[in-house]
């Protein structure tokens, strides 16, 4: 045990933890004034709901002992035996730690998938999809990846979450774009962000936890946690720089939610390669992924799919970036745990991590599609047309955001 | 040798320090008219891109480099060639140099995004983003080194700057002055009165600042030490004192305490203990956040009868609390609260309050000067104030295209 270590990462988990409020932020400026409550309630109610799946089976299943590569047993359910000792994830700091740390990491992944099908779900069919993508989805990927699990074991590198997190929920926005449909009037009338102002505290706030969530992921506060802190913010300030400036040289005006969606995608780019990566690299990867998501983005209207907040092209491009980055940059004489990439002449590495991205993807979009498909037999995944002309914050929680 | 519990304390302050640049763009924006409010934030944010790209190839070699006649550092880190994750034998010996140059970094981004309240509301993006820049190269980072470079010529001749008195308020608090100066006031500034938009965003961002602050200060200490204590304690104490003396000084004269008045003078105290927060006891930072309040409230009052348009105040807050916070310094400085310190004037030193006068002195002719020249360059060559019929239709439609509120 290490009581610097210790102090680090209680630090870190709480920062993450303030991630989803921020996203809730970010998320809720950008819808109607009519659903900004019900997009702040998605993201809020991750907290609740995943924190209890995470104590009773989510902590076991993710990091249990494993079961053939693909899951863990239930050995740790109720977190039996889950303690203030050092488990075997972690030697400095106690155990219980450790879960809590990776618990803010399951909160928030279904939370990022909200901004997919903002503005049109039932709340209790919401309820019913968070509990089973978790438990479906989320805990079997991170068992893979970080567990001990397949993934793992032939050698992909994922510092962060890029692919348990950020390709995950991009795969499955996807397919709950293409579900639920388009929003009543999308493509006929423009939807404008109802408040800005509040993307953006969204974003400062995302932008602040995203260094406990990249330089945490160290679990020590040392030399690489130092190495992820400083690649997040120059990797999410480049990007935001090349999203407003391929705005004002193909739009005309550089806008601020193109700075605040820039910053994001930087993030979610810089989040698997953080720990493997010099800060020269971390600049690419942020200017491309800045550039690259900005272009993704504005596909959507030409495919005709509603990805109402962009969850698809900020994080499921950006993730997907950051995967292959990671085999481009990496680079063992910045982290001589980690590997060296295909610049530092190992190609094999860049094989990998687009076969990892490649597998998350198949799998994550066809779970996705049986729970969503299961929901809305049983339950019916989207509100009437009236309840979505009147907004959800009426309908789904009898309440109005702003009463001025 | 890296010690994991300064490491830890020095990496989370850099989030914090990190965190105070969207807060204060919540506290500016929230200020404005509806109409800027984005234009307004974005000139606080887009800073976290310029100048962490900036500070990666130029900012931290030219601040923290090799000395070059205790007026520059040289090139030689260009692109942060050999900072690693060794220790710096000179900066902060128990962690990284990377975690030093990023925290760093964070009060460099800051520093320009609070020049911007002075001359909100009416200038163009892209002379900004210029002007922003080159103020980065030519200003701070030759002002960061003279105090806090190693060989640095006012560090040399002992002005002590413990978290940015100097280096960050008095800075951008002269060069705000310049700003109003030469861009002149507001479309009908005087003639209608411009209320803010939104006054719990200022809070918000008040909140913000305040929480972020400890980062600021309290990590200033570079370690997580007794300095480090003492200086989180002082920044908490004189936050609070500023906000209570601002409030009672506006029941007193206006009749009714206002919660800008109250967001004010918090940040008025905050940046005021600054230059102070770990060389000065408990004691000390209320009596500077109490002084803090009493004058900063003064000193905006006055700007109005001197017709400046300092539109957020930045002069009045930021301008006359470093100065003030440094001048505090030379006098409530304590070696038996921090041994690496100074004694200052109540201590029998008075020696060391004429220090910080100097060191006053240089940083605000020289900011001064700088500041005014670029403003009249950019001014003569891309032109800084937007077109009246834009500025009255607002930044965020001339300049960004975007509405922030839409029912």
């Amino acid at each position: 045990m290490n009581t610097g270590d210790t102090a680090f990462m209680l630090v870190a988990t709480a920062m993450v933890m303030l991630m989803t409020p921020g996203l809730a932020l970010f998320y809720g400026g950008m819808v109607r004034s009519k659903n900004v409550l019900a997009t702040i309630m998605q993201s809020f109610i991750c907290l609740g709901i995943v924190s209890i799946l995470w104590v009773a089976f989510g902590y076991s299943m993710a990091f249990g002992p494993d079961v053939k590569g693909l899951i863990g047993n239930l050995d740790w359910a109720g977190l039996k035996g889950v303690g203030t000792t050092p488990g075997p994830y972690s030697a400095t700091i106690p155990h219980l730690l450790f879960c809590a740390f990776q618990l803010m990491f399951a909160v928030i992944t279904p939370a990022l998938i909200t901004g997919a099908f903002a503005e049109r779900i039932k709340f209790t069919a919401f309820l019913a999809f968070t509990v089973l993508w978790t438990t479906l989805v989320y805990f079997p990927i991170c068992h893979w990846v970080w567990g001990g699990g397949w993934v793992s074991s032939h050698g992909g590198l994922d510092f962060a979450g890029g692919t348990v997190i950020h390709i995950n929920s991009g795969a499955a926005a996807l397919v709950a774009a293409l579900m639920i449909g388009k929003r009543q009037g999308w493509g006929r009338e423009p939807f404008h962000p109802h408040n800005l102002g509040m993307t953006l505290l969204g974003a400062g706030i995302l932008w602040f936890g995203w260094f406990g969530f990249n330089a945490g992921s160290a679990l020590s506060a040392g030399e690489i946690a130092t190495v992820a802190f400083f690649a997040t913010q120059v990797a999410s300030g480049a990007a935001a720089l090349s999203w407003i400036v391929m705005e004002w040289l193909t739009q005309g005006k550089p806008t601020t939610l193109g700075a605040a969606s820039g910053a994001i995608a930087g993030l979610v780019a810089i989040t698997p390669a953080s720990g493997f990566v010099s800060p020269g690299s971390a600049i690419i990867i942020g200017l491309v992924a800045g550039a690259l998501c900005y272009f993704a983005v504005l596909q959507k209207s030409k495919l005709g799919y509603d990805d109402a907040l962009d969850v698809v092209g900020v994080h499921g491009v950006g993730g997907f970036w950051g995967a292959l980055a990671t085999g481009i940059f990496a680079s063992t004489a910045i982290n001589p745990g980690g590997k060296d990439g295909l610049l530092a002449g190992n190609p094999a590495l860049l094989g990998i991590q687009a076969m990892d991205a490649i597998t998350t993807i198949v799998y994550s979009m066809v779970v996705t599609y049986i729970i969503l498909k299961g929901i809305d037999i049983f339950i019916g995944l989207r509100v009437n047309k009236e309840d979505e002309i009147q907004g959800l914050d009426l309908t789904q929680h009898s309440e109005t955001g702003y009463s001025l | 040798m890296i010690n994991t519990g300064d490491t830890a304390f020095i990496l989370a302050a850099a989030g914090l320090v990190l965190l105070m640049t969207p807060g204060l763009a919540l506290f500016y924006g929230g200020m404005v008219r509806t109409k800027n409010v984005l234009g307004t934030i974005m000139q606080s944010f887009i800073m976290i891109s310029l100048i962490s790209i900036e500070w990666v190839y130029l900012g931290y070699t030219m601040s923290f480099g090799p000395d070059v006649g205790g007026v520059i550092g040289n090139l030689s880190w260009f692109a942060l060639c050999g900072v690693g994750t060794a220790p710096s034998p000179t900066y902060a010996t128990t962690i990284p140099q990377v975690v030093f140059m990023i925290y760093q970094c964070m009060f460099a981004i800051i520093t320009p995004a609070l020049i911007t309240g002075a001359f909100a509301e009416r200038v163009r993006f892209a002379p900004f983003v210029v002007f922003s820049l080159a103020w980065a190269i030519l200003v701070y980072n030759p002002v960061c080194h003279w105090i806090w470079g190693a060989g640095g010529w006012l560090a040399a001749r002992g002005v002590l700057d413990f978290a940015g008195g100097l280096v960050v308020h008095l800075t951008c608090g002269t060069a705000a002055l310049a700003a109003v100066m030469v861009i002149g006031p507001r479309e009908s500034y005087g003639k209608t009165s411009f209320m803010p938009h939104n006054l719990p965003m200022t809070l918000m961002g008040t909140g913000l600042l305040w929480f972020g602050w400890f980062g600021f200060n309290g990590g200033s200490a570079l370690a997580a030490n007794g300095v480090a204590a003492t200086a989180f304690t002082a920044t908490h104490l004189g936050g609070m004192a500023g906000m209570a003396m601002w409030s009672l000084m506006e029941w007193l004269n206006s009749g009714k305490p206002t919660t800008l008045g109250a967001a004010s003078g918090a940040i008025a105290g905050l940046a005021t203990i600054t230059p102070a927060a770990g060389f000065v006891g408990p004691n000390s930072a209320i009596a500077i956040g109490l002084l803090a309040g009493f004058c900063c409230y003064y000193a905006v009052s006055l700007k109005n009868r001197l017709g400046f348009d300092d539109s957020l105040d930045v002069v009045g807050i930021h301008g006359l609390g470093g100065l003030l916070g440094t001048v505090c310094l030379g006098i409530f400085a304590s070696k038996a609260v921090n041994p690496g310190g100074a004694d200052g004037l109540l201590a029998g030193n008075a020696n060391f309050l004429f220090t910080e006068l100097f060191g006053i002195l240089v940083v605000g002719v020289y900011t001064f000067v700088i500041s005014w020249i670029l403003f009249k360059v950019i001014n003569a060559t891309m032109g800084l104030r937007m077109i009246r019929e834009s500025e009255v239709l607002g930044l965020d439609q001339a300049e960004h295209s975007e509405s922030a509120y839409n029912t």
